[in-house]
């Protein structure tokens, strides 16, 4: 997740500036490698926070979404309403299910924040063409999600401001992550 | 990446620990499913063990369906976050067996089989027996009398 993300990349940066160019990204035993240039950093620092705040500019609704998820050929995989296809469905098969958790494993319902949603679109579809679509496209396709998914209204805009606003339903009707040290079991008690 | 992360969440507290982190885990990468052995006679066992626990300190291995494990050997120094290559010396006899492997980390946590894991969960052992997290299991190779290695689970 993008806050995590950040940490390494706050870390490279007093290197970059305190070693000079050319030697410093070179293994000191192999003299291979170079230093990243800022943009081809930049290219690859895509996690979005729950936060939100590394998203891009644009803007996109369901309607529009539902454009994009034909023309782009994600019902190709998924299935004209998100049923079908052999790829992951992206809507509830019991919808009306008062349990969250027996609604099934769908992204656009379960993640735990909708930035989460942004990020996915964006750095892993449409699989073998990752990183053809516009900000604008990956912000409809959320909407278009969200929505049949109930999660927002149809008519709801998502721009950079307002996708880290919307509430996901699970809440933090979640486990939180194990308490955990270096050095220790990771569940203790547990003898495998 | 994380559990949590893509909406791979779970509700359940201990799921999820074992979720974050493989516990120690050894599989047989020779002879291993879909290969040939040509024939009885003398082999090396050879494969992989890591643990996010740490580093390896024994991977045990058999050649008789689980019966009887022996001490296999390190090929160098088992360190943390790393596999660690070992190897047993065996004399295939040519008659259908399975072979297996298993390990324990620095920490001792110890790699189950699936019929323990099930247990441990108080859980029917059958085909919908799934293991609760990241899944340590042991891996059994089945060798028919001709020599030929298959998933011992199919």
């Amino acid at each position: 997740m993008g806050s995590h993300r950040t940490l390494p990349f706050a870390f490279l940066l007093p290197v970059l500036i305190m070693g000079g160019a050319s030697a410093l990204a070179q293994g000191p035993a192999f003299g291979i490698g170079r230093t990243p240039t800022p943009d081809e950093i930049k290219a690859r620092d895509i996690s979005i926070g729950p936060s939100g705040e590394e998203l891009p500019a644009g803007k996109g609704t369901a309607k529009e979404g539902a454009q994009v998820y034909r023309a782009k050929g994600c019902a190709g995989c998924h299935g004209a309403t998100g049923l079908e296809g052999t790829a992951p469905i992206l809507k509830s098969k019991d919808p009306a299910n008062p349990d969250l958790w027996a609604r099934g494993r769908i992204l656009p319902l379960r993640a735990p924040f909708a930035t989460t949603v942004w990020d996915y679109i964006n750095r892993a579809m449409p699989l073998n063409r990752e990183g053809t679509l516009t900000p604008d496209e990956v912000y409809s396709l959320t909407a278009f999600l969200l929505s049949i998914n109930n999660v927002i209204p149809e008519d709801q805009v998502l721009d950079a401001q307002s996708l880290p606003k919307v509430k996901m339903p699970i809440g933090n009707n979640y486990a939180s992550l194990p308490d955990w040290k270096p050095r220790t079991p990771r569940l203790k008690g547990y003898p495998y | 990446m994380n559990y949590n992360d893509f909406g791979h969440l779970d509700d359940e507290h201990k799921t999820a620990a074992l979720g974050y982190q493989i516990g120690p885990k050894s599989v047989i990468t020779f002879p291993s499913g879909a290969q040939q052995l040509p024939g009885k006679g003398f082999y090396e066992i050879s494969g992989l063990a890591w643990s996010g626990g740490g580093a390896i300190k024994l991977v045990e291995v058999s050649t008789d369906g689980g019966k009887k494990w022996n001490k296999a050997e390190f090929k160098g120094t088992p360190q943390r976050m790393a596999f660690t290559r070992f190897g047993y010396q065996w004399n295939w006899d040519g008659t259908e067996t399975e072979i297996l492997s298993r390990c324990t980390d620095e920490l001792g946590q110890a790699q189950p089989t699936r019929a323990q894991l099930a247990k441990y969960w108080n859980k029917p052992y059958d085909q919908t027996f799934s293991v609760p997290g990241l899944d340590n299991s042991v891996q059994p190779w089945h060798i028919a009398g001709d020599g030929k290695v298959t998933n011992g689970f199919a």
